[in-house]
């Protein structure tokens, strides 16, 4: 995978490069701010940008909105956002879009799941940082249909939000993926919800679910 | 009672405010120098001071006269509704500075503590992916080197979940979303059966954290003290003021005087210019209400 990195911390930025490297993937380039992302992105094609939320020169949401920029100028290029807080109304507007990461900075510590994260963002799926999908499950305790499940499904329905595939559900929790699968079919039958291969419309159903019932 | 003695229903009478130096109407209203010289304009005047002025139709003499004695006559009446007037106005000059002030002075502790944290937290990453680095580069000769570099690695992990409920200790991270939602969590944490409740309307971020802090000393005491096995938590908002009850139906005999947390409660209410109301009868459960100003 080749990788470009748009932050502005000099350390995490070398970090993160040499993060990359070691897990096999080459970065193409690396930048301490968000100018022109666009147009070094359609210089360089990397499979992914991965962009911090805040950059200067304001450190508000410039990494932000380049991130959307980027995406609508080059739909095929997956997206990672880096953040520093939960800001779970943020990140499901953001992964709602299709092809977006959204991960807290400290996921980087998680070696695998970071990496299964940004390759699978880069092949045009989704990632939701477990603690945003935290957010949306537990408020209130069980509220609606959540209730109706066995935890083991309660499980399979979060890992499914984070945006990973059957596989890598059943890697992460020492099951089949064919187990997988037929965890999956009843959480989304529970939930009154359509069955549905495509990973990227499962995150969305079980978003919208979610947020509904947060609310 | 003017108007009807020269008989000008349309008389108006207006006070002088020593301190700030301008003519007001019986509500606080400035009014224009201008019309305070015209149509026709008595002054009232007791010795030498100025009171007010009567504004009226009728431009002669008689009546200029005689309203002139009754102003004199009710001189003092007149004189304490200025001053009370005066009061009022610098009330509400003071509340206004003093709310601006709360406001300012969150925003700015929220600004720190969020440099603070991401401060801290950049560097506490930066620390960790050296260290993974370093496990890449000799994790596959020593295993030994291997683990310590993984428990090394898991301290971190721990550091930056404690720094992060140190920051959501200040303000959490759900209040983005809103009172509503950051309730809500509150009541999953909670050991005992709660219900939540609030409005959807978003209110100033420093009256939102402020209703969350004092909901969460609230549903704590409940829990630690009360010995209760249900909590309530509402969030109301009419007329400019937030309404935040906590009650429970606890053993009651709650108290500020009794300890630290309520007298801290009250200081955080009194703060932020609101008003808190407490009823705690024995064995009758204990309500906090406390009203937050929303300017």
């Amino acid at each position: 995978m080749q990788l470009m990195i748009a932050e502005d911390e000099v350390l995490l930025r070398e970090g993160l490069a040499r993060f990359f490297e070691d897990a096999g993937h080459e970065v193409v380039a690396s930048h301490g701010d968000a100018q022109n992302l666009a147009a070094r992105v359609t210089a360089h094609r990397p499979d992914l940008l991965v962009v911090d939320v805040r950059m200067p020169p304001t450190f508000t949401d410039e990494g932000a909105r380049a991130a959307r920029t980027v995406k609508a100028e080059h739909p095929e290029i997956g997206v990672l956002v880096l953040s520093h807080h939960v800001e779970t109304q943020y990140a499901i507007d953001l992964v709602r879009l299709g092809g977006f990461g959204y991960l807290l900075k400290d996921r980087v510590l998680d070696v695998a799941e970071f990496i299964d994260a940004a390759q699978r963002v880069a092949a045009g799926g989704s990632a939701l940082d477990p603690r945003v999908v935290e957010t949306l499950v537990s408020p209130g305790g069980c509220d609606g249909h959540l209730a109706d499940l066995s935890e083991r499904e309660r499980e399979v329905l979060e890992l499914v939000a984070e945006g990973l595939t059957n596989a890598a559900i059943g890697r992460k929790l020492f099951l089949s993926e064919r187990t997988v699968e037929a965890h999956v079919r009843h959480v989304l039958m529970k939930l009154d919800l359509p069955q549905d291969e495509d990973a990227h419309r499962r995150v969305l159903a079980v978003l919208a679910h979610l947020e509904a019932i947060r609310r | 009672m003017l108007a009807q003695i020269v008989r000008d229903p349309h008389l108006r009478l207006l006070y002088w405010l020593p301190g700030s130096q301008i003519h007001v109407d019986a509500n606080g209203r400035e009014c224009e120098s201008a019309a305070v010289d015209g149509p026709v304009c008595t002054q009232i005047i007791r010795a030498g001071v100025p009171l007010g002025a009567v504004l009226h139709g009728s431009a002669d003499a008689r009546t200029t006269t005689r309203l002139s004695k009754a102003a004199e006559a009710a001189a003092m009446a007149i004189e304490i509704v200025a001053l009370r007037v005066e009061l009022r106005r610098q009330l509400a000059q003071v509340e206004a500075a003093r709310a601006g002030v709360a406001a300012a002075a969150g925003a700015e502790r929220h600004r720190i503590e969020r440099d603070l944290h991401d401060g801290a937290q950049q560097r506490l990453i930066s620390v960790g992916l050296t260290l993974r680095h370093a496990q890449h580069c000799f994790g596959s000769t020593s295993r030994e080197a291997s683990e310590l570099l993984n428990d090394a690695v898991a301290q971190l992990a721990v550091a930056l979940h404690e720094l992060r409920e140190l920051t959501h200790g200040v303000r959490p991270a759900h209040l983005d979303a809103g009172l509503g939602p950051a309730l809500k969590e509150l009541g999953a944490r909670c050991p005992l059966p709660i219900e939540t409740s609030a409005e959807r309307e978003r209110l100033p971020a420093d009256v939102e954290a402020a209703a969350y802090f004092i909901a969460s000393e609230g549903v704590t005491n409940a829990v630690k003290h009360a010995r209760a096995s249900r909590v309530l938590v509402n969030a109301a908002h009419t007329n400019g003021t937030l309404t935040l009850s906590v009650r429970d139906d606890g053993v009651g005999g709650a108290s500020p005087s009794r300890g630290s947390g309520l007298r801290g409660l009250l200081d955080r209410i009194e703060g932020h210019g609101g008003t808190m109301h407490l009823e705690s009868p024995r064995s009758r459960g204990t309500l906090l209400v406390a009203e937050l100003p929303c300017n």
